[in-house]
């Protein structure tokens, strides 16, 4: 599935216009605490996987880009209609990560993705 | 090639700085995608604890042709009980902690999980956090 058609599906709001958003998108992760994200991402086993992910969080802070910066992930996807500040999306552009928002639910976004066939990210994700 | 950096208590705009650093001169020097992600994981969790648990400290990273080796120091209040601060889930992270994505309990069993070697020590007066990744794996 393309970005710009999870974009259109969620309505999301794009924080980071200045990056190209026809990358394709194939696995998907939530979480809120970002240790959790650290643990499971960390033991995929082909970068590819995490250059086509999306990070779906709550969590609106710094953290949630560090995260990604960390994991080599491209794309962040704030649930729940929350808001970044502008040092967030500042931090976002500055590591060339997209930072979306949209008004679903982790729960909901994640079953709609999951129903487009996105896959989630398990331990020791293979290719 | 060894650099050091300040890391400041309760700063959690700043906390991740010296790990972000940290991966891009890995990035730079083209090193292998799997020993960059195991290293930053590891540094990113032991900074957040530092930022999290301590009165503040500092980290180094050295860089030779055999390892990677990063230290994280702090001048305490140390961890209490460290059997239990190495079980997955268990913390004991303030809600503020947890309002800015930290305090999963997952820091130390993830510093364990990604380097090679991993050495913890720990009074009131600080704690020491010593992690090696071999450039090649034994």
């Amino acid at each position: 599935m393309k970005l710009s058609e999870v974009i259109k599906q969620f309505h999301c709001h794009v924080y980071t216009p200045e990056f190209a958003i026809d990358k394709e998108i194939n696995y998907a992760f939530c979480a809120d605490l970002m240790s959790d994200a650290l643990m499971v991402l960390n033991s995929v086993k082909d970068d590819r996987i995490l250059k086509e992910s999306i990070l779906i969080t709550g969590l609106t802070t710094n953290q949630s880009i560090r995260t990604a910066e960390m994991l080599d992930m491209e794309v962040v996807l704030l649930v729940r209609g929350k808001i970044p500040s502008l040092k967030v999306i500042e931090l976002a552009k500055e590591l060339n990560i997209i930072l979306l928002s949209t008004d679903y639910t982790m729960f909901n976004t994640s079953g709609i993705m999951y129903q487009d066939g996105i896959k989630g990210i398990i331990y020791n994700q293979q290719w | 090639m060894v650099k050091e950096y300040q890391i400041i208590a309760r700063n959690y705009d700043l906390a991740g700085h010296a790990s972000s650093d940290i991966k891009r001169t890995l990035k730079s020097l083209n090193l292998p995608w799997d020993l960059i992600k195991r290293v930053c994981a590891a540094s990113y969790e032991a900074e957040i604890n530092v930022v999290i648990h301590s009165v503040g400290g500092y980290a180094t990273f050295d860089l030779t042709e055999d390892a990677i080796t990063l230290d994280f120091y702090d001048d305490g209040p140390g961890i209490p009980n460290i059997e239990l601060a190495m079980l997955e889930g268990f913390s004991t992270a303030t809600e503020l902690d947890h309002a800015n994505g930290f305090g999963a309990g997952m820091g130390l069993p993830n510093m364990k999980r990604s380097a090679d070697l991993m050495e913890l020590k720990s009074d009131i007066y600080g704690t020491h956090v010593h992690l090696v990744f071999f450039r090649s794996r034994l």
